[in-house]
């Protein structure tokens, strides 16, 4: 099914997925979905539990890479290039598009060392250079100004909402160009939330975000373009408020009226 | 817009560059892994053919049944083999029980509280008591305070020791394999919690226990240092050899590979080490596929599963 | 009726199995406080009945209880060394092994190398000291014109038997860290062994310290493998290829000869008593590295 934000609401394409499978075994969870991804918006992707959203989204860095027995088919680009061709390294592609998982996942180490792991790992040793980024990061994910005082505290002795926003941080300091977000705020109580989705507000200056969010009311505040997910398939594509007024499809309708669970 | 391309080209080149560095050394560290985990098991595979090598030569009717000699070449092993074996049950006897209970307490009954945090604390203390150590003790009390003298039961009941923390834990870890729903179901049928354990629990425990008591019998019938100064290293002489009495002197085979070697006066001393170390190593062959093989049968058969 | 009844048979076998459980798990507190009760009476008269020096025993070089020396130093020495080598040499090639089990190796591989593991800790110690002597012994022998036995040897013979206990132990540690620590660091960019040595490794410390500190226990107590090949002279080792002794060697070899109530008996049995120390010593650790794991 091919779908496509209408052309005049479109800006540059940051990615294009054209045509993908994912499988896992012989069961085929994402069937021939195709979709563009603006630059410098917030893509949601919203739909029943089990329709395959999160398992879209990961193949957008590859991580099913590393998933025993699950397979991707069709093309993915990242400003033209196919980050699915051989020549292609994964870990290339994950530096270039960072990813927030649903329950945060921070190392067991301090706050400092968890930022500039990437940035570590990515060659930067000069301790002053890593400061900066640590600084930096924290700061952009709104984190600063509570753990600047106990940066080699264990990020582990952090709330669950403070945690989050580090591995924001932590994505940021690798200076990705897209990141994905899986539920990033379904682990979270209500103020964490809110502090979280003014933070992707923030973010999509700089970068290209696709989340993944069992709220509605959470794509419908936070997101510029929305995609809608059934059972696998790539339903419906749109600004986030045509999606939300004027869906086109019967079945995104009854979904944002409330009849599926 | 052109610089902004610019700048993510030049930042894509510097990180495929360093990427590159990095993918070799990931890939040198991987195949270090690799050699490490298949040079293990290229060593095992040449110490058993290596065995197979010295020992066949030595393997006769004669040696596996014949009566061992003292001072003139041509002897056997039998009695040796079948001590192992009288000991190995002897111990199985006192273990299973013993361990089998304790397993059950700690997992099914007493999940917290001082007495199961000391009978944990024991249990890892016993486990890790060297056996030349426990040897010692089993001289101290068996052999010597309850005057049992050198024999089967004093072996036996040292080797039981050594052996019963292991099979207590083989015991709990099957138990915490069976689903919490067996237990849930049975009591809410009205069962009591000995009749959920025995009828429910236990059957779904029995493969991956009889794994685990396979796999300790094959330490128990290798086990030479908690038996040296236990059963003795001697067998009892003539017909008596294969003899049931627990209270008779009993060299068991590994006893007799040390004992031969370090201290006997045969000119044969490499052809009984080599033959003996065989049937030890092909023993622990078998019960090592024996334990697999029961177990995993065991376990489709009770439980209707692989 | 009949329900009753049955109701109150049923309560009272629940009762009974209840005592049984017990009384089998209290076996286990009972006989370890009967061993170390018992070694420490025997292992003490040394001091307490003789009258010798517990300095003299723990390091004087010189054991000679029929002339009334009894330094144990030699032996404690040789111990040590055999098993820093131990550890030193099958740690890290341990560690290594587990780590592969944990995240390389694909299931089939893995499946089929195991058993192999399994093996290795199912051979008996003594065979394992008979291989050293036919196989290692003479290879050493002939490659540095040594005896061949000696600290070499029996350091490589333990590296190998503490291999299977440091590979299952710290595949457990690896496995136990959650799959999202491992997705966070890859999703960053990392390469899979970047995510090993930074992430995975520091996460899974304590119960890699575990693994190895219970290989330092197999290694210390280990009795027949070691005293086959090394070489057995009771004195400070000058090399690793020059004979020496451990403590557990000089026991085996020893007891046997030993007259109830001797001088050499009662150093033998303060020996044990050290064993037995140093075990208990390495349990307590483990369970401090545990509890500041959790």
């Amino acid at each position: 099914m091919q779908v496509t934000v209408p052309t005049e609401k479109r800006s540059l394409d940051k990615m294009k997925i054209e045509d993908m499978n994912v499988y896992y075994g012989a069961f085929q969870a994402i069937k021939h979905g195709s979709l563009d991804v603006p630059e410098n918006k917030v893509m949601a992707l919203i739909g029943p539990s089990g329709c395959g959203k999160s398992t879209f989204l990961r193949a957008l860095n590859r991580m099913h890479d590393l998933t025993p027995g699950a397979r991707v088919t069709g093309k993915i680009t990242l400003d033209g290039q196919d980050i699915y061709a051989d020549d292609v390294d994964p870990v290339t592609v994950r530096h270039r598009i960072g990813m927030v998982f649903q329950r945060p996942n921070p190392f067991p180490k301090s706050i400092f060392e968890n930022v500039v792991y990437g940035p570590k790992i990515h060659g930067e040793n000069n301790q002053k250079k890593l400061m900066e980024i640590c600084e930096r990061s924290l700061r952009s994910a709104a984190l600063w100004d509570e753990v600047k005082d106990r940066l080699n505290r264990s990020a582990l002795d952090l709330s669950g909402g403070q945690q989050q926003r580090l591995c924001i941080a932590r994505v940021l300091a690798v200076e990705p160009e897209v990141i994905l977000m899986d539920e990033p705020a379904s682990a979270l109580d209500p103020i964490a939330t809110s502090k979280i989705e003014d933070l992707i507000g923030e973010l999509k200056r700089e970068y290209t975000v696709i989340i993944v969010t069992h709220s509605m009311q959470q794509a419908a505040r936070i997101s510029d373009f929305t995609t809608f997910f059934l059972l696998g398939e790539l339903i419906e594509v749109g600004t986030t408020s045509e999606i939300f007024t004027r869906p086109k499809d019967k079945r995104t309708e009854d979904y944002i009226t409330g009849r599926y669970g | 817009m052109a610089q902004a391309v610019a700048v993510s080209e030049t930042r894509e080149r510097k990180a495929a560059n360093s990427a590159r560095g990095r993918r070799a050394v990931d890939r040198l560290a991987t195949g270090a892994l690799w050699a490490m985990a298949l040079f293990v098991v290229l060593l095992l595979a040449l110490f058993v053919c290596y065995m197979f090598y010295l020992g066949a030569g030595s393997i006769s009717w004669h040696f596996l049944t014949g009566l061992p000699s003292e001072l003139t070449a041509g002897g056997g092993v039998g009695p040796e083999i079948f001590n192992s074996f009288y000991i190995l049950i002897l111990t199985l006897l006192m273990t299973v029980p013993i361990a089998l209970a304790a397993g059950i307490f700690l997992q099914e009954y007493s999940r917290t509280g001082l007495f199961r945090e000391t009978v944990q604390f024991s249990a890892e203390s016993l486990a890790t008591v060297p056996s030349i150590v426990m040897g010692l003790f089993g001289l101290l009390v068996f052999v010597q305070t309850l005057r049992w003298g050198f024999s089967a039961l004093a072996g036996a009941v040292t080797l039981t020791l050594l052996n019963l923390p292991a099979l207590m834990r083989v015991t709990q870890e099957a138990l915490a394999g069976v689903p919490a729903t067996y237990r849930e179901a049975s009591m809410a049928l009205g069962g009591t919690k000995w009749q959920t354990i025995v009828r429910a629990v236990l059957p779904s425990a029995v493969g991956p226990m009889t794994t685990g008591i396979v796999l300790i019998s094959g330490r128990i019938f290798g086990e030479t240092a908690a038996l040296i100064y236990t059963a003795g290293t001697s067998v009892a002489h003539g017909n008596g050899a294969y003899d049931f009495n627990p209270f008779h002197t009993a060299e068991t085979l590994a006893v007799h590979l040390w004992y031969t070697h370090s201290e006997a006066l045969i000119p044969d001393v490499d052809r009984i080490g080599n033959g003996s170390a065989l049937v030890l190593l092909v023993m622990v062959l078998i019960f090592n596929v024996v334990a697999r093989v029961v177990g995993r049968q065991l376990t489709v058969r009770l439980t209707g599963k692989g | 009726m009949t329900n009753v009844r049955a109701a109150g048979k049923a309560h009272r076998t629940e009762r009974l199995a209840l005592i049984v459980l017990r009384g089998a798990s209290g076996f286990f507190i009972v006989s370890i406080a009967l061993l170390i009760g018992y070694l420490a009476v025997e292992g003490t008269k040394l001091f307490t009945v003789d009258h010798k020096s517990i300095f003299e025993f723990l390091f004087s070089p010189t054991f000679a209880p029929d002339q009334g020396h009894i330094g144990a130093l030699a032996f404690i020495l040789g111990s040590l060394f055999v098993t820093a080598f131990a550890i030193a040499v099958g740690g890290p090639f341990g560690v290594a092994v587990g780590v592969f089990f944990a995240e390389l190796a694909p299931k089939r591989v893995a499946s089929a190398m195991k058993p192999a593991i399994e093996v290795l800790v199912g051979i008996p110690s003594v065979v394992y000291g008979w291989l050293g002597l036919t196989l290692l012994v003479p290879l050493i022998r002939n490659t540095t014109g040594s005896t061949g036995f000696g600290l070499l040897a029996a350091g490589i013979v333990l590296s190998l038997m503490i291999l299977p206990t440091v590979v299952s132990l710290s595949e457990d540690a690896m496995r136990v860290v959650p799959d999202s620590l491992r997705e966070g660091s890859l999703a960053l960019g990392a390469t899979r062994w970047e995510t090993i040595w930074r992430v995975l490794l520091p996460a899974a410390s304590s119960g890699i310290g575990v693994a190895v500190i219970l290989g330092i226990a197999r290694a210390i107590g280990e009795t027949l493998a070691i005293q086959l090949v090394l070489g057995n002279a009771p004195v400070i080792p000058a090399g690793l290829l020059s004979p020496a002794s451990a403590l557990t060697s000089e026991i085996v070899m020893d007891m046997g000869g030993a007259a109830q109530g001797s001088l050499l008996q009662h150093s033998l049995f303060s020996m044990a008593f050290l064993l037995l120390l140093i075990a208990m010593g390495l349990i307590v650790l483990v369970k401090l590295v545990a509890r500041k794991a959790a």
